[in-house]
């Protein structure tokens, strides 16, 4: 997808993507509109005055669910002489709103003919993003004396966009127009509501509930102030950590969205704008990043995901008694089953994860209460681990899609077609273990226990489990652990082969725990090392494997939230130098960026490209990536909780300077972290 | 109305307990339309305790369908969630009571389930 010039607002899963103008004119490969419920509400809304479009001066992103722009009648030119200004200024809260402001600079009278084309091919989110809309519904456009409704019809599926104006305005089936006459300095405008409806056989909006945040401007304002306000403060020497972090705050706060079923609370949405909706494991990993800053966001995930958990077979969706989902959409295709997203629970990490941000969770905020809540489906999600999921028989968990048509071949995080390889190149036959999530199935277990022993009163299940960690970790040691190279394999094949590349899953290995002592510093060495580390991050592949591709999306790239759970591994395991390395790699391409970070950037050498190369991908912000800077954070600090209080441990790189976070969260209230750079990386890289 | 149906609710009256609604109190009820003629089930959870009945009495919330499509969603052949996106099941007050109790129906009788590769189905 395209994504020149593109300006985005948002409220929840309404979105604008529009032109700097704050035109709309889809086509396949510029994929503008109004969305909402992932289905295109408008695909045209085009401006004109006397029928000409309009030229942009300048716009503003004022906040991320409002912009405006500065407009001048004719096309572009190096003068421009204009006797007219037009101001758009938008809004989208529940609704999208637009107020046009026309101003004449003229000396003389004028008369002007003001046109809005607007226009909807309700594409399903997924047939914008794959690029085909082919309707197998009714297209329709109803003229009314004070609105148009535009509409699409599929059975009882029926969607409809309903435009109106606060200024009387002569409405046709391709928009609405106004004729206007204006004096000298005289000024005009107009506000049109543009409403999105998902229309029930009783006329009745099925989305009762899913609005995110208030629906008015100033409810949303307030919201943000708020969000900001409760959380911690970062005060940074240098000024780029503490706009990094406030930057990663906001984009926070607009990745919240709220799902149909846990009436207003709020979870994050994996990115914006495409993924505005609840994915298992983007949700989990972004709840693990910001637990110390924003823990709210993890209570609600824990109980919208268990509210949802698998719970029979559904080969269609992948699902299993017990499993997390995967995604979820509300849109035209996962409606008539033609996407399985309603769930869909094909990802086989998002259920483990489930039981570690539990327990990571209580450390934190000390909130026995939903432990309890949720020891149901924490039993459950533990009981996938050891029967649905190991296909083979042999204690891992395994995946091999049962909807061979629309479901996800890879259900690890790197779910990419070409993701999982032997150093050969060649890739593995179904199903497959990937390392990864091996380590999360170890750390779901050990958490387990603990959980069961001192919450839910079970210590026979809790030795169970500690039981069944230990044989797993030995298993695993031994199945996994290649010999030459001396690291963990990136998965087994159902034969028992080893899928032998050095990866940046091996980092993961280190922040689960599954890793051998004796074996972790030979892990760091290849973390810091030439083949995965590049100056800026790690790759997801070393250089010199067969598919290794500096902008292999999961061949090459560095993927900044990866990093984070890496740096939080090493720490885990005593090499904070080299995790402080990682961290501060990643902090210093995140100021290229204005501190946010992508979803990924090339794997490139620092020293060859000095700066990082985007991989052009769609979304952005998207959550892990606006988490890691905060799990960063956490990890250079030493942020940890310890019998009850907050233990502080900072090991800094010299250049940071003095950091300091104010008012974190806990059991013990709100505490201050300071730390001061002394860490001399350019000695430990000699 | 629909064999199916019945059964389904005859089952969950007949077990008396859900616990994959433990935590869920509240009134469902069930409107059947067939032309002219609308049937009740209504559906009584308390924390995970059930009673049915064919009352048609105010409820914390109302789903809206066809006996046909019921009847499939009572024997798993149709998806609930997927029903209510589509429009073919409506629902009116709280949209969470549905989203909980969607969990109790079967899933697809055709559904193979995981199969382990060298020992067949998955216990």
């Amino acid at each position: 997808m395209g994504q020149s010039n593109t300006i985005r607002i948002l409220d929840g899963n309404t979105f604008v993507v529009c032109e700097d103008t704050g035109d709309i004119e889809a086509t396949p490969s510029e994929p503008t509109g109004l969305f909402s419920i992932d289905t295109r509400f408008l695909s045209t809304w085009v401006l004109t005055v006397n029928g000409e479009r309009l030229n942009s001066l300048s716009f503003d992103d004022l906040q991320y669910f409002e912009s405006r722009f500065f407009l001048v009648p004719g096309v572009a030119t190096h003068y421009i002489d204009a006797k007219l200004s037009i101001i758009r200024e938008r809004a989208v809260g529940g609704s999208f709103r637009e107020q046009i402001t026309i101003l004449n600079h003229d000396e003389k009278p004028v008369d002007l003919e003001i046109r809005m084309d607007a226009a909807s091919d309700f594409a399903d989110l997924f047939q914008v993003k794959d690029e085909i809309v082919n309707k197998k519904g009714e297209i329709y456009s109803e003229v009314e004396a004070d609105r148009l409704r535009l509409g699409y019809r599929r059975g009882n599926f029926v969607r409809e966009t309903v435009i109106s104006s606060s200024v009387p305005a002569r409405y046709d089936s391709k928009g609405l127009a106004y004729t206007i006459h204006l004096e000298p300095n005289e000024q005009w405008n107009t506000a049109i509501e543009v409403g999105t409806h998902a229309v029930g056989p009783a006329g009745r909006d099925l989305r009762i509930g899913l609005r995110s945040h208030g629906t008015e401007r100033l409810a949303l304002q307030h919201d943000l102030e708020k969000w900001i306000a409760d959380a911690p403060k970062v005060n940074s020497e240098h000024g780029r950590v503490a706009s990094t972090y406030r930057r990663s705050l906001i984009d926070l706060a607009a990745l919240r969205f709220s799902p149909l079923s846990l009436g207003g609370a709020t979870l994050p949405a994996a990115g914006l704008p495409w993924f505005m909706t609840m994915f298992g494991r983007d949700s989990i990993l972004t709840c693990l990043q910001t637990l110390p800053f924003t823990p709210q966001l993890s209570k609600t995930t824990l109980r919208i995901l268990a509210a949802l958990q698998g719970s029979r077979f559904d080969d269609f969706r992948d699902e299993d008694p017990g499993r997390i989902l995967h995604e979820m959409r509300y849109g035209e295709t996962a409606a008539f089953e033609e996407q399985p997203h309603s769930p869909y629970y094909g990802s086989v990490d998002a259920t483990p994860l489930f039981v570690v941000l539990l327990d990571e969770y209580e450390r934190w905020s000390g909130d026995v209460a939903l432990v309890k809540e949720l020891e149901q489906e924490s039993r459950a999600a533990l009981r996938w681990i050891d029967t649905y999921a190991d296909l083979v028989g042999n204690g891992y968990i395994w995946y091999e899609r049962r909807n061979t048509d629309t479901g996800l071949e890879n259900q690890c995080w790197k779910d990419s077609w070409d993701s999982i390889s032997y150093s050969d190149g060649t890739l593995p036959p179904f199903p497959r273990a990937t390392c990864e999530v091996q380590g999360y199935a170890y750390d779901a277990k050990v958490r387990g226990a603990r959980l069961a022993r001192e919450f839910w009163g079970d210590p026979e299940f809790a030795d169970q489990l500690e039981r069944e960690a230990a044989e797993l970790k030995q298993r695993f040691n031994q199945d996994f652990w290649v010999t030459d190279g001396e690291y963990y394999a990136l998965a087994l094949d159902p034969t028992g082969r080893q899928c032998d590349v050095l990866s940046s899953n091996i980092g993961h290995l280190l922040w689960s725990g599954i890793v051998d002592h004796e074996r972790a510093e030979k892990l760091a060495q290849h973390l810091v090392g030439p083949r995965l580390f590049t100056g800026w991050g790690v790759r997801t592949l070393a250089e010199g494997e067969a598919r290794y591709n500096p902008i292999g999306y999961h061949n090459g790239t560095i993927w900044p939230f990866d990093n984070s759970f890496i740096a939080w591994g090493l720490r885990r395991y005593g090499f904070a130098e080299e995790a402080a390395t990682i961290a501060s790699g990643i902090l210093d391409a995140a100021t290229y960026f204005d501190g946010r970070l992508p979803e990924a950037f090339g794997g490139y050498p620092r020293e060859l490209t000095k700066f990082p190369v985007e991989y052009p991908t769609a979304c952005s912000p998207q959550a892990w990536s606006t988490g890691t800077p905060l799990l960063l954070l956490r990890t250079m600090l030493g942020l940890e909780p310890h019998e009850g209080h907050l233990a502080v441990e900072p090991r800094l790189p010299m250049g940071m300077g003095r950091i300091e976070v104010l008012d974190i969260p806990g059991r013990w209230g709100r505490v201050d972290a300071f730390a001061r750079g002394r860490i001399d990386l350019e000695k430990l890289s000699d | 109305m629909g064999d199916a149906t019945m059964r389904f609710f005859e089952d969950l009256d007949r077990r008396g307990y859900e616990p994959l609604l433990a935590k869920t109190s509240g009134t469902l009820r069930i409107d059947l339309h067939e032309g002219a003629q609308t049937r009740h089930w209504l559906l009584t959870i308390d924390h995970g305790r059930l009673n049915v009945s064919q009352e048609d009495r105010e409820a914390d919330t109302v789903i809206g369908t066809s006996p046909a499509l019921f009847d499939d969603i009572a024997t798993g052949r149709e998806h609930g969630l997927a029903a209510l996106l589509r429009g073919d099941m409506t629902v009116m007050g709280d949209a969470r009571l549905v989203v909980q109790v969607e969990r109790i129906f079967p899933g697809s009788p055709d559904a193979l389930g995981p199969r382990r590769r060298f020992s067949g189905e998955v216990d």
